[in-house]
């Protein structure tokens, strides 16, 4: 038996492939707040990269077509029985059981993909979707993209052991033929080499990495004292009664973190606030009020008031923002000794650690605890 | 003509000279106007010496036991910035000649007066005590 190379995967479908495999592996190491906005650039490499494949399948080299893999389920099931024998048939592209696998593995991407962009438009109000919901659908969406995530590392787990099992079985390096697009051949298969298609693997290339760059453009564009903040909120009303009077000895706490009842009760009480007399006239505090109630958290405006105004049960007026359960959760992973550091000086300057917080944003990825170095405190 | 040209010359320097001015008196007439109403509630002749002392007193809070004064949050050198000993804010200079915008407003100047006051001493400030802290202010 005479065997020979035989290029079966064009370079899109590499470049499809291990790009994939780094946007998935990148988006699940980014998760989380604090990183973000290099999570959603990871996802839309992730989504975009899925809808190329979708494309691909049919306008593609033959081995990447759909019609050439998606085999009816019977001769799945043959190929299945065959393969728990140890007697599976070799197969140049994907075998019958491997190509129902690649279906499934698109289809979990992309839900995981549209799931993704959900979350972020509904719970985050940013991405195309942003605000086409109610905030009080953000919990099923983003329960769902975490849960579909896991599914889809369950099922790269079983590709891996399928991949692995094969290589053993045919004596052939399968993850290495993936990266070169050769596999061997035995002459008698009537089978030819595929078209390499390097202009469209450049072009998708290209598209990646100049949307890439443009996501980042604020990272390396930015100059200033400033500190570069990747999301921006919606336009919170402002009041320059309120920045002055509430703003002489602390942040002005933006209207929207508290919700009405609790700036009713701390504008009453302003002759005792926080044994601090404010002494302000009736007519600044009727102003002051107006804007407060206009403002206040159950408007939902942002995130963090939406979620601040979840977390205050209806019997409760609390009158400060870090003593409601969303903040206390938040921020209970922070030391007590950070909070008497002198240059944060409590929990009540939320400046020292949110870089929007003069906004009244408290976007992911505008958080970070500063850095001290004569204790090298840094949290995350 | 030429009569008139230098009319009109001098009314304009007569109205830049008015708005130069215009700064200068505010502090000057919120700074008087105060000391004058202060007097009327029964305050003696103001005394700076007597407004600085009292200025830098330390005093010990009841409650918290903590050692207070007007320094706490503005600083020994009126000049520099001030940090909030409780919030942390940055407090800008309290003295005039740095910080125009010092003791302009008379309703302020009250205001800050009752808040400080009771934080720092426990009690409002007498007409006389706010007079000669007035009286120290203003000439920083
Ligand atoms: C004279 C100084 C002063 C002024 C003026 C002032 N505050 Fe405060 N405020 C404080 C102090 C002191 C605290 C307590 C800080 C601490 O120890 O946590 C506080 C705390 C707060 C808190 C709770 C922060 C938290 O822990 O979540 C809110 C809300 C607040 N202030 C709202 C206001 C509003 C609204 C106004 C304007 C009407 C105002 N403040 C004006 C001194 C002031
Ligand atoms: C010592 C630094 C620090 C201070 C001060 C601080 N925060 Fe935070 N905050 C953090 C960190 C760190 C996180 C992220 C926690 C995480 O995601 O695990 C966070 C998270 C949050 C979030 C959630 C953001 C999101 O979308 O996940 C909100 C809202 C928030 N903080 C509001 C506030 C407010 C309001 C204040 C002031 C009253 C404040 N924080 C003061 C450090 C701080
Ligand atoms: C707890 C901190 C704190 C202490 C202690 C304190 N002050 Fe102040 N004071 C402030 C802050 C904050 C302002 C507002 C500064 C601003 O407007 O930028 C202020 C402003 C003032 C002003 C108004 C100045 C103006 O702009 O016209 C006066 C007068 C004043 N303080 C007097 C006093 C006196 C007298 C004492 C001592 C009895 C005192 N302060 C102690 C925090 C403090």
């Amino acid at each position: 038996m005479v065997s020979s190379k035989l290029r079966v995967w064009d370079l899109p479908t590499k470049v499809f492939h291990w790009g994939l495999v780094l946007s998935f592996v990148a988006a699940w190491l980014l998760r989380g707040d604090r990183y973000l906005h290099l999570h959603v650039l990871a996802g839309y490499l992730f989504f975009f990269l899925l809808l190329f494949r979708l494309y691909w399948g049919l306008a593609g080299s033959f081995h990447a077509r759909f019609s050439s893999f998606i085999r009816p389920l019977p001769e799945v099931w043959e190929y299945l029985k065959k393969a728990t024998g140890r007697k599976a048939p070799r197969h140049l592209g994907h075998n019958p059981a491997g190509g129902w696998a690649v279906l499934l593995l698109m289809s979990l991407g992309l839900m995981i993909s549209i799931t993704g962009l959900l979350t972020l438009g509904v719970e985050e109000g940013h991405g195309p979707l942003a605000g086409i919901l109610g905030r009080e659908w953000a919990a099923l969406f983003h329960a769902s993209h975490q849960a579909l995530a896991w599914a889809m590392l369950s099922m790269v787990g079983l590709h891996l052991v399928a991949v692995f099992r094969e290589s053993v079985l045919h004596r052939e390096n399968l993850p290495l033929a993936m990266l070169t697009g050769y596999k061997r051949t035995d002459t008698k298969a009537r089978a030819e080499n595929v078209q390499p298609h390097a202009a469209v693997a450049l072009a998708l290339l290209g598209v990646m990495l100049g949307f890439s760059l443009w996501w980042g453009r604020g990272y390396l564009l930015h100059s200033g004292n400033e500190p570069y903040l990747p999301f921006s909120g919606p336009m919170l009303s402002r009041n320059a009664l309120w920045e002055e009077e509430c703003g002489a000895c602390h942040l002005a706490y933006h209207p929207s973190l508290l919700p009405r009842r609790s700036w009713n009760r701390l504008l009453t009480q302003q002759e005792n606030h926080f044994s601090e007399d404010l002494y302000l006239d009736a007519g600044t505090i009727s102003r002051l009020r107006a804007y407060a109630v206009t403002g206040e958290a159950g408007n939902t405006v942002t995130e963090a008031s939406w979620k601040i105004h979840n977390s205050i049960p209806a019997a409760k007026t609390p009158v400060r923002i870090t003593e409601t359960g969303y903040w206390k959760n938040k921020h209970k992973d922070i030391p007590e000794k950070l909070w008497t550091r002198s240059d944060i000086g409590g929990r009540h300057n939320c400046t020292a650690c949110h870089l929007d917080a003069r906004q009244g944003w408290f976007e992911d990825g505008a958080m970070r605890i500063p850095f001290n170095e004569k204790n090298m405190t840094r949290i995350m | 003509m030429a009569i008139k040209v230098n009319r009109r010359m001098m009314s304009a320097i007569f109205l830049v000279g008015i708005s130069c001015g215009l700064v200068v008196t505010a502090q000057v007439s919120a700074v008087q106007e105060l000391l004058a109403e202060y007097g009327r509630e029964g305050a003696g002749k103001y005394n700076a010496v007597n407004g600085e002392k009292l200025w830098k007193r330390v005093q010990v809070d009841a409650k918290t036991g903590q050692k207070r004064s007007c320094v706490t949050c503005h600083t020994n050198d009126l000049r520099k910035p001030g940090k909030h000993a409780r919030t942390g804010k940055l407090i800008k200079p309290m003295a005039p000649s740095v910080n125009a915008d010092r003791l302009t407003d008379k309703k302020k100047i009250e205001k800050w007066f009752h808040r400080n006051c009771k934080w720092t001493l426990g009690r409002i400030c007498t007409p006389q005590e706010k007079a000669d802290i007035l009286a120290y202010l203003a000439n920083q």
